[in-house]
């Protein structure tokens, strides 16, 4: 039985919608698209986000925050000038996604509710601190991210639930992230290991650093880093960074590396990561 | 039409014990569900016919065709396909090649000696495919005792695939008459006709290929594949049946290529001079032989190692073995990019034991024209040093980034130019000339080849030439694509046709058909200098340049003979660093195109190409092959560079960033 | 559902679930010029332009076009026929499997903009995939038809 097709133009009408047995949430339909052809999943009705009002907006909120409608595409996300300026890292992050093709259709919402513990763009998110907002009949809540990702492609959406908006604070003045994907074999491919770091440094002084990394653990992971604080983000420092990060994952072995290789690339980006943000 | 859907082995070795079709047949839409049972063992192959159309009681890998759904849409032929249930007994796999050929090993085949045209016998090890020796074993023991420098050292091939864009394709009918009628994404249409004609038993009168052109082919698509199925399901279902496999079916159950590992011993005098040569090979034929079309179901490329050189003593020893994966073919020079990559990492290593650079061994110990190579061949020219000297004058080092180490390697190949059988008819058409050839247009210009060379020869525009490949029904024979024959077999076709049609007065219709034979020995020669940036800390390899010095003679179409060396060197540069179906458990996990890897636009190195014009070719317009040339030199140049700048040996392929750290690493431990 | 959308210029409208792939709808009307490589949206030989933009056509659901427009390369080639000369005069093409593909890349790129270099349209290309050429003619190609 192929599934209904629904398209709703409001978000009510979108949660109306998820409300039905075995429905699903679409956001660009790439991995729907995938998984359905390849009989790995059976909806009996696929809910498209892409016509609901306003859900594909990117705009500043009162407080800096930068808010991104779960339905804007990897695309519009690279090239927002909203996105490069306020977080311009995640703006990087969301132009080495996959390619041209997946990036005009991948929505961020398919992006982060499809959870892949390789992805690019959750590491990012993770060190940045933000949260997404997920609605469902009961009204609407606010996840923050270090709790959103479960495990493999499993995160804390709930059934009738679908997840629609990303909050990401404003950064401290000072602070700089860079994230580096690491991908030896074909540059278009997940990485071996992704890890974005973000680091805020006055005078010299760390004030505050921390690693989100993709690819070495079950799930996207955050490392803060309170070693760095207080000194300067030299090589010492950088050392302890990749040492602490290479301790915190938990790779597996698999056709882009063994765990050891994969625990010893963490702690290598990890430092030219943070090294590449000083001032 | 009808659609096909095939049903396929989940274990790699098993008995039948059922197949519970119901639930398929009364699915909506199909048409019939068959098994091996229904159709009946009717082998296929290119030499050994050992190929079952459908497995019959033993399924001997993973993905082996087991049953076969018609429907009247591919859709409502997967879906019944995935209801279909195989009940297997499962035996114990054998799954590499050193196990295989351990007495006491699982038997692939009861008795593979029986096939027609197997090429071993009761008394060898019985999951043996194929045992090819050549040389002078004791002679080359001999001078290896006495020579100054040995090397002694194994590389190992992971299993690849062709990486053609488009997937194997097959249509069958079969007429009021009886007569089949295929369309098939196959580069050698005369060759399938005989194959289908000895599987199902029709005279080949009584087969029709037709025209199609190929998307790729570089040896996967040679063989009948799908067709011999598709022609059995259109006759007993009276229509026409459409196959075409999906691209995860391809990478793991068409015929992708031979895994192995070679070990070779090389020495040489004080001075770098060889002195002898030997290379044992053990190589993954998988569950049949029947995809491998040579006589010697060999991979010749294996047998032909260090024929570029002058080594006085020399000795081969290739053995392919059955094991109980996705049975293996030929793909581009089969054998030659693993032989090459083998000796020239040897050689390069003997220079370092004998104090000289990779340029200078190979300056002292490149054949001469007149010297006979290792396997007692002799060439009418061998103009491997002027091809050596072209591509170091043309070097120029590249830049690397800071922290990033710049290496250079160099590698040689050459192989020899012999053009196939074929015909070609021409006929006046109201503007010009109509040419029609045999074989299809797989990608490479053959067709673009006869409109050049025809309009060369009549002194007309390429315009007004027409080329159309017609079906087997019209013409007489045709060797078909591959083993590098087409241009000098179809300049041949062209030469003799021209002349024929200018004699008959240019306005009737000449057939002429080519024999092989009766043409000078010509060997081409490739040297290809790879750049490299090595990031120590990482192991990451960054391919900078490849520059490809290729011993050319007449170049009937410069630019596809560019592209030719160009898309050869990307083909080298994926087989180097990228590509691995990784064969476990008897299955390919790399199972779509998002996991076995081939170069992207933004992956592959820049391209430099240096013709080195002058040589002798084959035939009136005088051409030297170069399809299969540019493609095996290349890992081994890059290994290579690899060496020069990291100072460790990457002995596997494909060099993975892992593989140069852990070597880096090693070489800190000690 | 219905399915309505411009497909090459002219009103298309079928019925058929949402949920079929965008690729399989568009060969069922008899435009083969797109093709199934890979079937995992990774090859690029089923690329066609929804509203302007490159999709996968393979792994696109045809729900997600209503109302849009979808060029095929047939489309495309008529529309901008010198795209098509541009890959004939550079030699943009061997076996020609992955050329539709190509072509529809160089329209969508060309749309975008002047010629943003070498190195942006080879990003540009990355998804699509060639194992004949090695990719320099086809990247002479695409950049033959960008204004400068």
């Amino acid at each position: 039985m192929d599934p209904d097709f629904a398209v709703p133009s409001s978000l009510d009408e979108a949660v109306r919608y998820l409300e039905h047995d075995g429905a699903v949430a679409v956001g660009g339909g790439t991995q729907v698209g995938l998984l359905l052809r390849q009989g790995l999943i059976e909806p009996s009705r696929l809910v498209w986000l892409g016509r609901v009002a306003g859900l594909r907006e990117i705009q500043r909120d009162g407080d800096g925050s930068l808010l991104i409608g779960s339905a804007a595409t990897l695309a519009e996300i690279a090239v927002s000038p909203l996105v490069r300026s306020a977080q311009p890292m995640v703006a990087r992050a969301a132009a080495l996604i996959g390619n041209p093709r997946v990036r005009v259709v991948g929505t961020i919402g398919g992006h982060l509710a499809h959870a892949d513990p390789r992805q690019d763009l959750p590491p990012c998110l993770l060190v940045l601190a933000a949260e997404v907002r997920l609605l469902g009949r009961k009204g609407t809540r606010d996840v923050p991210l270090r709790a959103f990702f479960r495990g493999p492609f499993e995160t804390a959406i709930q059934e009738g639930e679908v997840l629609i908006r990303v909050r990401i604070p404003a950064s401290p003045e000072h602070t700089r992230g860079c994230y580096k994907r690491f991908t030896p074999g074909t540059s278009n491919d997940y990485p071996t290991v992704g890890v974005a770091a973000v680091a805020e440094i006055e005078d010299g002084t760390t004030r505050r650093a921390a690693v989100g990394l993709g690819g070495v653990a079950p799930r996207p992971l955050l490392v803060d880093l309170p070693q760095l604080a207080g000194r300067p983000l030299d090589a010492t420092a950088l050392n302890a960074a990749g040492q602490a990060a290479a301790t915190a994952c938990d790779p597996a072995s698999d056709q882009r590396g063994s765990a050891g290789y994969k625990r010893a690339m963490v702690r290598l980006w990890t430092e030219r990561a943070l090294g590449a943000c000083r001032p | 039409m009808h659609h096909v859907a095939v049903v396929r082995s989940q274990v790699p070795h098993g008995r039948i014990v059922a197949i519970d079709c119901r639930e398929a047949l009364a699915a909506a839409g199909v048409a019939g569900v068959f098994t091996g049972r229904d159709i009946g063992l009717r082998p296929y192959g290119r030499r050994v016919r050992d190929v079952p159309i459908l497995a019959v009681d033993e399924v001997r890998f993973v993905g082996e065709r087991v049953a076969a759904v018609v429907a009247d849409s591919r859709s409502a032929a997967e879906k019944a396909a995935a209801t279909v249930i195989v009940d297997v007994e499962e035996l114990p796999p054998v799954l590499d090649a050193e196990q295989a050929l351990t007495p006491g090993s699982p038997r692939v085949h009861e008795t593979p000696w029986a096939y027609p045209g197997a090429v071993v016998s009761e008394a060898d090890p019985h999951n043996l495919q194929s045992r090819v020796l050549h040389g002078r074993p004791d002679e080359v023991e001999r001078r290896l005792a006495g020579s100054r420098h040995i090397v002694d050292r194994v590389y190992r091939f992971a299993s690849g695939h062709q990486g053609y864009i488009e997937p194997q394709t097959c249509v069958a009918s079969v007429d009021a008459e009886g007569t089949v009628h295929v369309w098939m994404a196959n580069k050698s249409p005369y060759r399938l006709r005989a194959q289908l004609a000895a599987c199902l038993d029709v005279p080949p009168d009584r087969i029709e290929i037709h025209p199609v052109a190929v998307g790729g082919d570089f040896g996967g698509k040679g063989s009948p594949m799908d067709a011999p199925l598709c022609a059995e399901l259109a006759r007993r279902t009276g229509r026409p049946v459409k196959l075409v496999q999906r691209y995860d079916e391809d990478l793991t159950s068409a015929n992708p290529r031979h895994s192995g590992r070679i070990r070779v011993r090389i020495g040489c005098d004080s001075d770098g001079r060889l002195t002898a040569l030997t290379a044992d090979a053990l190589f993954d034929g998988g569950a049949y032989a029947g995809f491998k079309p040579i006589a010697t179901v060999s991979l010749h490329g294996l047998v032909d190692i260090g024929s570029s050189y002058r080594i006085p003593a020399a000795a081969v020893d290739v053995r392919i073995a059955y094991t109980n994966t996705v049975p293996r073919g030929h793909m581009r020079a089969p054998g030659a990019p693993e032989a090459v990559f083998a000796f020239e990492a040897a050689f390069d290593e003997l220079a370092s034991e004998a104090g000289l650079d990779p340029a200078e061994i190979r300056r002292r110990n490149l054949l001469r024209t007149g010297e006979a190579n290792p396997w007692g061949e002799t060439w009418v020219e061998s103009r491997g040093l002027e091809t050596l000297e072209a591509a170091l004058a043309a070097y120029r080092p590249l830049d690397v980034d800071r922290g990033w180490r710049h290496g250079r390697g160099i590698a040689v190949y050459d192989r020899p130019t012999s053009p196939g059988k074929t015909s070609l008819r021409l006929l006046p058409s109201a503007e010009g000339v109509v040419a029609e050839v045999p074989m299809p247009e797989t990608g490479t210009g053959a067709h673009t080849v006869v409109r050049e060379g025809l309009a060369r020869e009549l002194g007309i525009e390429p315009g007004l030439v027409e080329v159309r490949q017609v079906s087997t029904a019209a013409l007489p024979h045709d060797d078909g694509v591959g083993g590098s024959r087409v241009t000098a077999a179809l300049s041949k076709a062209v030469a003799e046709a021209a002349s024929a049609y200018i004699d008959r007065g240019s306005d009737e219709a000449v057939t002429v058909v080519v024999e092989p034979g009766g043409n000078p020995p010509v060997t081409a020669f490739c040297v290809q200098i790879a750049q490299v940036a090595v990031d120590p800390r990482s192991g990451q390899v960054r391919v900078l340049e490849i520059l490809s010095a290729v011993d050319v003679a007449q170049v009937v179409n410069p630019h596809a003979h560019r592209l030719q060396i160009e898309g050869g060197a990307a083909m080298g540069y994926g087989l180097a660093c990228l590509e691995d179906l990784v064969m476990r458990d008897g299955r390919v996990w790399a199972a779509n195109l998002g996991e076995f890897r081939i170069p992207s636009t933004v992956d592959v190195p820049a391209w430099r190409t240096v013709l080195v014009e002058g040589g002798r070719g084959v035939g009136a317009l005088g051409v030297k092959s170069v399809g299969e040339l540019s493609n095996v030199p290349t890992a081994a140049a890059i290994a290579g560079a690899v060496a020069d700048a990291a100072g460790v040996r990457a002995r596997d392929l494909p060099i993975t960033a892992e593989k140069v750290y852990a070597l880096l690493r090693s070489e800190e431990v000690s | 559902m219905r399915l309505a959308f411009l497909l090459n210029g002219e009103q298309f409208e079928t019925e058929a679930p949402g949920s079929v792939l965008l690729l399989d709808l568009i060969r069922g009307c008899g435009l083969w010029g797109t093709r199934e490589g890979c079937g995992v949206g990774v090859c690029g030989a089923c690329t066609v332009l929804v509203d302007g933009d490159p999709v996968s056509s393979c792994i696109y659901l045809a729900g997600c076009a209503l109302g849009t427009e979808v060029w095929t390369v047939e489309g495309v080639a008529r529309r901008e026929p010198d795209l098509v000369e541009a890959f004939i005069e550079h030699e943009g093409l061997q076996c020609g499997a992955c050329t539709p593909g190509q072509l529809v890349m160089a329209a969508a790129l060309r749309a975008r903009g002047k010629d943003p270099g070498e190195a942006a349209t080879r990003e540009f290309l990355a998804g699509n995939l060639c194992r004949c050429t090695g990719y320099r003619s086809i990247v002479e190609s695409v950049r033959a038809t960008l204004g400068s």
